[in-house]
């Protein structure tokens, strides 16, 4: 009768212990939502609804259609979004980042920029990733004042090359990519 | 419900459009609230069609990595601080992987505290160029984020082509790339550490 009434309690508390992570989980999940992505989706929505019915469309399609569509374009915007001055700059938030992507995929979604290049751009939009952040990461890393102080611009050089690198290498992984048969 | 029935009856009697001073300030308005119309209804088209869909996966996601528990992955942490060949995948590919899954950003970077300190410079750059690459399949590793991978992809789903594909490939060129980011960085790091080692002595 003990040992019955042990297991019960273990399962019990178990289960109460799954039970929690779980609630936890989603109350974790919800606040995120919250805090972090409907605001953004907010913010783009009204930028994706300020192109989509002025003019402002019509002269970013323009702009960024030669660029976007020729792996030529690509490799210049990411060569900028690279340039160890800039790229820090460019970093905050992936603000910029995000805003690029969505004026491109507005772009892809009205056929103007062709979906293939879609994974070349998600790559040529986004060298800067974490340039700004450098220092931070270190110290999260328990890094050592010397480490940082070459740690910098060795990973902001790197991605002058890394960064149009990785918009070739994902033009190649993108042969087959959503290709129509003829 | 009256005053729809009631607009529904006025529509009915053709109005010339507004001219004039008047006319063009209508009109103006009119453009006005359409922006913020069009806006309200991509707002709604995200909410209804991802947010449910990322609400669920979070917690479930959330809830695995804390069953596991984060701790795990300090092994491995250890195991990537080796020197050798054969530990280059392990701690720019593997170790970037599970830290960012396991960790999520920023805390991700903590893991470059099992690494001496030539390698650090290097593990971030693999790290923190993950966190996007991840988005189309994990994104609970940085869903303040998600619009780096999610605004292009939103422009795929209007042309009614699947997102699988275009998700699987930036992961995988994800891997590749911070594969290529952690070895170059490692090698550019160590060259500068020695030529200050030389001014300093």
């Amino acid at each position: 009768m003990d040992g019955l009434n042990r297991l019960i309690v273990k399962v019990g508390r178990s289960v109460g212990g799954v039970v929690g992570i779980l609630f936890q989980s989603g109350r974790d999940s919800v606040d995120t939502v919250i805090r972090n992505v409907i605001p953004f989706m907010a913010f783009i929505s009204f930028i994706i609804g300020l192109i989509l019915t002025t003019g402002i469309g019509d002269f970013i399609a323009n702009g960024i259609k030669g660029s976007a569509s020729s792996i030529g374009g690509l490799l210049l915007i990411s060569l900028v979004c690279s340039i160890p001055l800039l790229s820090p700059l460019l970093g905050p938030g992936a603000v910029i980042a995000q805003i690029v992507g969505t004026l491109l995929g507005v772009e892809i979604g009205k056929g103007n920029i062709p979906p293939q290049f879609a994974l070349p751009a998600l790559f040529a939009i986004n060298p800067q990733v974490g340039c700004d952040f450098i220092p931070v990461g270190l110290a999260l890393g328990d890094a050592e004042p010397e480490t940082v102080e070459i740690g910098v611009p060795a990973v902001l050089f790197s991605r002058l090359v890394t960064g149009p690198l990785s918009v070739v290498i994902a033009y190649f992984a993108s042969f087959g990519l959503y290709s129509t048969t003829k | 419900m009256f005053i729809h029935g009631f607009a529904a009856f006025v529509a009915e009697v053709t109005v010339d459009k507004p001219t004039g001073l008047l006319g063009s300030l209508a009109t103006g308005a009119e453009d006005f609230i359409a922006v913020f119309n069009k806006g309200g209804s991509v707002l709604l088209s995200l909410m209804g069609g991802i947010l449910p869909t990322l609400v669920v996966l979070l917690t479930a996601v959330n809830a695995l990595v804390r069953l596991i528990g984060p701790e795990k992955i300090e092994n491995l942490g250890k195991a990537a601080a080796r020197p050798g060949l054969q530990w280059y995948p392990v701690r720019y590919i593997i170790l970037p992987f599970a830290a960012v899954f396991m960790l999520t950003n920023p805390m991700a970077y903590t893991m470059g505290r099992f690494l001496p300190e030539r390698f650090k410079p290097a593990f971030y750059d693999s790290a923190v160029s993950f966190v996007h690459p991840t988005l189309g399949i994990f994104p609970h590793v940085n869903p303040g984020e998600l619009f780096v991978y999610l605004g292009i992809a939103t422009g795929i789903q209007q042309l009614g082509l699947g997102l699988g594909d275009l998700a699987v490939r930036y992961l995988l060129v994800g891997i590749v790339v911070i594969f290529i980011r952690g070895v170059l960085t490692e090698i550019i790091t160590s060259k500068m550490m020695s030529r200050a080692e030389k001014k300093g002595a």
